[in-house]
């Protein structure tokens, strides 16, 4: 019996020293300047003992809980973007905010919405977070946002795209500083009725963004161009290996042009497969985000060239000081140049200080109200937070895949700017989806 | 033949416990409050799956189809129509038990590792069917945003009325295994052969055992949807059902308590565990293989085996009640 | 729909059918000698492409490089396996059958954490050989080279199987073990040791099939899951513990989709489980005969 007992013990003592030596998150990005802290890093508890209520007194840090993935392939995004939120810490935490310093906890929703779910719980009930951020699933954001509707704490989405988030499921508590599928919809919509092609292929991953991207692009093409006609669909699911057979009965139908709705991860997959099977060569292409650092650089030299793209960051385009700075400092301390997510991040780390400073309290009722209408300056330039459905507006570039000497991987070349209020559905519009 | 069903020492424990959890929400946190009912639901499952797992030997391999499909029901009824909740609430174990009746009627003719692969099949279609009917079940994404009861959206509303289910539920569950039904059931598992030769139908008894079980299960998954009132197409994945496994054998299989324990282990651990690694999983499958080796019978069993050992010398009477719960 | 078109997908999901079978094969192999269903074996094919990963890129990702990888990873894999099995498997042959489900459920949440610790959590990729890459087109219709070329290796993986089980000594012993392990031993033969070699040799199939997707998708952490369920229905359609099975069932799965896709594109993905579906109801103990 005694031998049970201490193999009791052992299997404890076991855990708890996995526990501490696995506890290092999977990248581990050289310490900032700021005072910041991550939760997987320490091993005490982040207790707030101030109450979360309208305190005057600004001697407590302001505490950003971050629901990301950090497993998984999407955990790429994940990582980006917290990298990009902390380099935005180290630069406002040198003056700080309300007399004190922004501090953040993470959690890791392994790109499940159920988990994701649970970790806001945690952060806001346990950790008591002032704000909420995240995520990459466009399922997990809206579960989300529907908790911090109820708890009334505000969420602001960074990389999750569904056009639902601020637009028919939006209300006051959650933001969006990401392009969302609308907006790029109607910017690769616009890019394809100026080519001659008519008959259109729909294809992409089965879920709530895949769907958000696609029906926006054809709605608005259709709009711009009545006479497209739509072949067929076809949908794999989120992370389907092998797209092989898929995309050889797309070849047989011999459509004009392919849209394809796919999500970061997936997306890589679409231009390997399209590559290899000799279909970028045959068929255009267009893809939101396929001029996405993030998706070219692992494919390298194997890329497709030649197809379109929409995206809302790129790290060499515009060339103007604020982007280079941006870039630079992102390139010293982590040593690869920053993707959409860190854009992101970035931006809203500055838009959660510049709101806090206008609120002048860490109360978040006046943080929501300094947040609307709110206006930043980004490494792209100035943007705007839209007070009416909190959706950020900012430039989107459009351009097609092609080699660069400069780099191992592809970027876009051809590229065009386009004005966010341009793309973006009105005010009234939005506001009508919501009554819906 | 007033044979007491149970010791008086256990009845006096679960009657404090009970107290005790019903003072809780007044002063804890409400994470923890949280925390509790997530747990009252999950050992709900585990204990589920013990009836068939652990009383009646039956490999019960995708037994989180049944969860799924009860928390799937509510929330495609109270979304989709305008059926009141109750409605809602009723269905969920019903459906739950229909499937475990078409499932199990396929998979009852094969017996131990067949039954069990084969039921991960039949399982796993069901989940894809969720899985990948976007338009209806919302595919990936799940179902979120269900609509409740205002006294039932409260963390504490919500604690109580899982608690009071769920101590309903384990009353039930208990006076089944402690019944005729249930003392049959244990003889299958323990000699199919012998039990058809007196002319038990073994099939007929395992495919019952199997619906009560399935139902309890989506009581389970009811209680799932109405804490969240979020669903989602994990719910149905044979990760879960293998889950549930490790939680039954973690707490005792062989006892009825155990499953219960196993649960709360594992919940308790997982919330806490992930605060600090990323590599909860791993943690999971390393305890899960130590268990195996070290302490096949489990955390409750271990416990059980310690209070028999400090009786005095085994009375015949003892070791049949110990056997039995 | 033109004849080339529906030539092309056929083959297309013949090819997919070749991994799924080179996989199915070493599961259900395992099944019938050690009678132990391997949950883990879906994380073996997903450490078989990391390390097919690792290989190419330490040979700058060219030609040479993969064929390199194609013939070291499932190496490796076996390697593992053995370690896995003498280690920890081969001492829990006795217990309950439970127990071993179980254990092969904690190995897989292990592996699948250890390679999200050694690789980490981006995508990766293995560029095809030269001679691989691109599309052929064959009598009017399109296809994929590297098709062509897993069209080549699952039969001779198939052949190779079939030698093994009937022609050499080890093959016909771990048949016999499948039937009566305990006759077996009786006979003086080291059943351990034939656990052991059949446990290596299909983890070691996993291995390889893991190496030869790697080219075609990205390697990523969860192709573990996709893969261990589709191999566990084929297997039950083929009938437990049979290599021929194994290529039924595989057959059935991949073209089923492929046909789907031509049909029913949005539901294609439901096809080979419709499959499924039917032969469990005809045939619930599978189409060929199990081993037990």
């Amino acid at each position: 019996m005694s031998r049970k007992i201490f193999v009791l013990f052992t299997l404890l003592a076991l855990t708890a020293a996995l526990l501490a030596c696995t506890g290092a998150p999977p990248t581990s990005a050289p310490p900032t300047s700021a005072p910041a802290t991550s939760a997987p890093a320490t091993s005490a508890p982040q207790a707030t003992t101030a109450p979360p209520a309208t305190t005057a007194s600004t001697t407590r840090p302001i505490k950003v809980g971050i629901v990301d993935t950090y497993s998984g392939p999407p955990a790429a995004f994940g990582n980006d973007a917290l990298n990009g939120f902390k380099l935005a810490l180290s630069e406002i935490n040198k003056d700080g905010v309300l007399g004190s310093n922004i501090e953040f906890v993470t959690r890791d929703d392994k790109y499940q919405p159920d988990t994701a779910l649970s970790m806001a719980k945690e952060l806001i009930l346990e950790e008591k977070v002032d704000v909420l951020v995240g995520t990459v699933n466009s399922a997990a954001a809206l579960a989300i946002s529907s908790f911090a509707k109820e708890q009334k704490v505000p969420y602001i989405v960074w990389i999750a795209k569904s056009e639902a988030i601020t637009g028919a499921k939006g209300h006051r508590y959650v933001f969006s500083t990401s392009e969302n599928s609308a907006m790029a919809g109607k910017a690769g919509a616009e890019a394809l009725a100026q080519k001659p092609y008519t008959k259109y292929w729909i294809a992409g991953e089965d879920y709530e963004y895949g769907h958000a991207i696609a029906d926006a692009a054809w709605n608005n093409l259709k709009a711009l161009k009545p006479d497209v006609t739509k072949a067929g669909e076809t949908w794999w699911k989120t992370g389907e290996p092998d797209l092989t057979p898929y995309l050889t009965a797309i070849m047989a139908a011999k459509p004009d042009a392919i849209i394809f709705a796919t999500g970061g991860a997936g997306m890589t997959n679409v231009l390997k497969t399209a590559k290899a099977m000799g279909l970028s060569d045959q068929i255009p292409i267009w893809i939101h985000t396929a001029i996405d650092t993030s998706v070219l650089k692992p494919l390298g030299a194997n890329a497709p060239e030649g197809v379109m793209g929409t995206m809302d960051y790129l790290f060499y385009y515009p060339e103007t000081p604020e982007n280079k700075a941006f870039v630079k400092a992102y390139q010293d301390a982590y040593g690869a140049p920053p993707g959409f997510p860190a854009f992101h991040a970035y931006n809203t780390a500055h838009f959660i200080a510049e709101a806090f400073k206008k609120a002048g309290a860490l109360d978040k009722e006046k943080f929501i109200d300094a947040m609307e209408g709110l206006k930043i300056d980004s490494p792209t330039g100035e943007i705007e937070m839209r007070a009416c459905d909190h959706q950020v507006v900012e430039p989107l570039f459009m351009g097609v895949t092609k080699k660069n000497p400069q780099f191992e991987f592809m970027t876009a070349s051809d590229i065009v700017s386009v004005a966010g209020k341009d793309v973006m559905p009105s005010c009234e519009e939005v506001l009508k989806k919501r009554s819906q | 033949m007033v044979k007491a069903l149970v010791e008086p020492r256990w009845l006096v424990a679960t009657g404090v416990i009970l107290i005790g959890l019903l003072l809780i929400p007044f002063g804890a946190p409400l994470f923890y409050i949280y925390i509790l009912s997530v747990i009252f639901v999950t050992a709900l499952l585990a204990m589920s799956l013990n009836l068939v797992l652990g009383y009646g030997g039956i490999y019960q391999f995708h037994h989180a189809v049944f969860y799924g499909v009860g928390a799937y029901t509510v929330a495609l009824i109270l979304t989709r129509t305008s059926l009141p909740w109750w409605v809602a609430l009723l269905a969920g174990p019903f459906v739950a038990a229909a499937t475990g009746l078409i499932i199990g009627w396929f998979c009852v003719r094969l017996t131990k590792l067949y039954f069990g692969m084969l039921q991960i099949s039949l399982g796993s279609l069901v989940w894809i069917i969720v899985y990948r009917w976007y338009d209806v079940t919302g595919g990936d994404n799940g179902i979120h945003d269900i609509p409740m009861p205002e006294w039932l959206t409260t963390f504490q509303g919500a604690y109580y009325f899982i608690l009071a289910v769920v101590a309903v539920c384990v009353g039930l569950m208990f006076l089944l295994i402690k019944s005729p039904f249930g003392a049959t059931l244990q003889a299958i598992r323990d000699n199919p052969q012998r039990c058809e030769a007196i002319g038990i139908n073994v099939r007929h008894h395992k495919l019952i055992a199997i619906v009560i079980a399935a139902f309890f299960g989506g009581v389970a998954g009811v209680l799932f949807a109405t804490l969240e009132r979020s669903v989602f197409p994990g719910l149905l994945f044979w990760v879960l059902s293998l889950e549930i496994l490790v939680m039954c054998l973690l707490g005792g299989w062989f006892t009825f308590a155990g499953p219960l324990l196993g649960a709360a282990i594992v919940v308790a651990l997982r919330t806490v565990a992930s605060r600090y690694t990323d590599y909860w999983t791993m943690v999971l499958g390393i305890i899960l293989i130590l268990l195996i080796f070290f302490l096949p019978e489990g955390v409750m069993g271990f416990i059980q085996e310690r209070a028999a050992a400090k009786r005095t010398a085994p009375h015949p009477q003892r070791v049949e009640e110990r056997s039995g719960s | 729909m033109d004849p080339s078109a529906v030539i092309s997908l056929l083959l297309v999901g013949l090819a997919r059918a070749m991994i799924l079978f080179i996989v199915s094969a070493g599961l259900t192999f395992v099944l019938g000698v050690l009678r132990v269903p391997n949950v883990a074996h879906g994380s073996l094919y997903m450490i078989g492409a990391f390390v097919a990963f690792t290989i190419a890129t330490a040979f700058g990702q060219s030609s040479a490089g993969f064929w390199f990888a194609l013939i070291l990873a499932p190496l490796v894999v076996a390697a593992v396996a053995l370690i896995i099995e003498r280690g920890l498997l081969s001492h829990l042959y006795q217990r309950e059958h439970l127990m071993l489900i179980l254990f092969t459920f904690g190995l897989m949440l292990i592996l699948n954490d250890l390679v999200k610790l050694i690789w980490g959590a981006e995508y990766r990729s293995v560029t095809p050989p030269e001679i691989l890459d691109g599309a052929v087109t064959l009598f009017g219709f399109n296809i994929p080279r590297y098709s062509l070329f897993l069209l080549f290796v699952g039969p001779l993986v198939a052949v190779g199987l079939w030698f093994l089980s009937n022609k050499t000594r080890l093959g016909k012993i771990a048949r016999a073990a499948s039937v009566d392990r305990e006759m077996v031993g009786v006979l003086g033969i080291n059943v351990s040791w034939v656990f052991a070699a059949a446990f290596v040799i299909g983890c070691a199939l996993a291995g390889l099939g893991g190496a030869l997707v790697a080219p075609t998708t990205s390697i990523s952490l969860g192709m573990d899951l996709t893969i261990i369920i589709e191999s566990f229905l084929i297997v039950i359609i083929g009938g437990l513990g049979n290599t021929w099975g194994a290529l039924i069932g595989s057959i059935l799965f991949g073209v089923s989709q492929s046909l789907g896709l031509l049909f029913f594109p949005q539901f294609a993905i439901a096809f080979p489980y419709a499959v499924v579906v039917i032969v469990l109801l005809l045939r619930p103990r599978g189409l060929l005969r199990s081993a037990w």
